[in-house]
């Protein structure tokens, strides 16, 4: 049995609670065992002897700030578990990166983009301005920085989840090598994803980026169906990895 | 509606000779195509903060190049930066000059950066003119009531 409904907390939570019933015999019975003493008395609720796993997992769902119990029969026995969390309502970005995506003919109304969250890196003001509005036509969400480390400091906050990192690989102070570098080694070997943008024609920029971490190259100037077929490769193959 | 016509044709022929003339390319049109009922005035932005780059850009080089002993890689990380963003907003010409200024300042030949650097600042007066033309085209027609011809 599954009921959710809005706490009194401010809107951004929402709480489910599960209820699991024990049934004789179920693996659920050696999760919390009620004592019985020699004479067959009937044990209050407070002497139920928990499991040393259960304790564990009522120690791991308070600090989620939730709540794990066990109700009793009328003769002591455990016969149900209820376990309630509360989970912190996010924009349905997720849903965006791991539906199945379809080709279409316009890049545009592709619905794997719808949302997404991206930040863009590149010092240029019009190639910002450019593929920033790019991006957004494609449905993505988009943050904006002049530099690699307005990058990193973007990703670092607590409060941002960015599922793509689209990034220009010739910038002044930190080049996106760097950016993509420090990425790959302080926050995840697979998330978020790095999109590279550069404007070299040389064979081997492709395999640097790999090499370095990266999910995928575009060539600049950039151009819409460009950079829709590139991320749509890019979110294919994370969809097989994962 | 005969006065929308013309301006209409003139802005269907203008355009034409802008591509032709290769004022602008195919990425100037991908900017008039990111223009929506979001970013109504995206193209003018977009044009008008090319502008002042490219000007902050040329007198950061004439700066560089008037030095006795003139940094190149300065100058090449000017001009990189200009064709970057010409190249982005489609000015198709300046990105051209762009490309051979970039070889000049390679070989560190003062006198061709110098006349690369005169040709930017043509093809940038050139181009301001030609776009402002445009746009005054672009506003009389929706003064007039009719839509701009969307370019294939």
């Amino acid at each position: 049995m599954l009921g959710m409904w809005k706490s009194n907390a401010p809107d951004e939570f929402v709480c489910i609670k599960f209820d699991m019933e024990i049934s004789e015999g179920s693996s659920l019975s050696d999760v919390a065992s009620s004592t019985t003493n020699s004479s067959g008395r009937r044990q209050n609720s407070a002497e139920v002897k928990e499991g040393q796993s259960f304790s564990m997992c009522k120690r791991l769902v308070q600090m989620m700030q939730g709540n794990i119990w066990i109700s009793l029969s009328p003769l002591g026995f455990a016969q149900g578990m209820t376990l309630v969390l509360r989970f912190q309502i996010h924009p349905s970005y997720g849903r965006a990166v791991f539906s199945p995506g379809t080709s279409s003919e316009q890049p545009n109304s592709n619905p794997q983009f719808r949302g997404l969250h991206v930040i863009l890196a590149d010092d240029d003001h019009v190639n910002r301005m450019v593929t920033k509005k790019l991006l957004e036509k494609l449905g993505c969400e988009v943050t904006a920085v002049s530099s690699g480390s307005e990058c990193l400091s973007a990703l670092s906050s607590a409060e941002n989840s960015f599922i793509l990192v689209v990034l220009d690989l010739q910038m002044p102070e930190m080049d996106g090598f760097e950016v993509a570098t420090r990425i790959r080694k302080f926050r995840s070997r697979n998330w978020p994803l790095i999109v590279a943008v550069t404007a070299s024609a040389e064979d081997n920029v492709w395999e640097r980026c790999l090499r370095m971490g990266m999910n995928g190259v575009i060539r600049k100037p950039v151009l819409l169906q460009g950079m829709a077929d590139e991320l749509q490769r890019v979110l294919q193959r994370a969809r097989e990895q994962f | 509606m005969d006065i929308l016509n013309q301006l209409q044709r003139q802005y269907t022929d203008f355009t034409a000779l802008l591509y032709r003339e290769g004022f602008v390319d195919d990425n100037f049109t991908q900017v008039q195509k990111l223009q929506d009922e979001s970013s109504p005035d995206f193209v003018v932005e977009v044009v008008s903060l090319f502008f002042e780059d490219c000007e902050k850009l040329v007198n950061n080089m004439a700066e560089a190049l008037e030095q006795q002993d003139v940094d190149f890689k300065q100058v090449d990380s000017h001009v990189h930066q200009l064709k970057g963003s010409s190249s982005s907003m489609g000015a198709a010409r300046i990105k051209n000059v762009c490309i051979a200024f970039k070889t000049f300042c390679e070989a560190q030949n003062r006198e061709g950066c110098l006349r690369c650097l005169q040709q930017v600042n043509h093809e940038n007066t050139q181009l301001k003119t030609n776009l402002q033309a445009l746009f005054t085209l672009e506003r009389q027609i929706v003064a007039n009531g009719g839509s701009i011809p969307v370019m294939q």
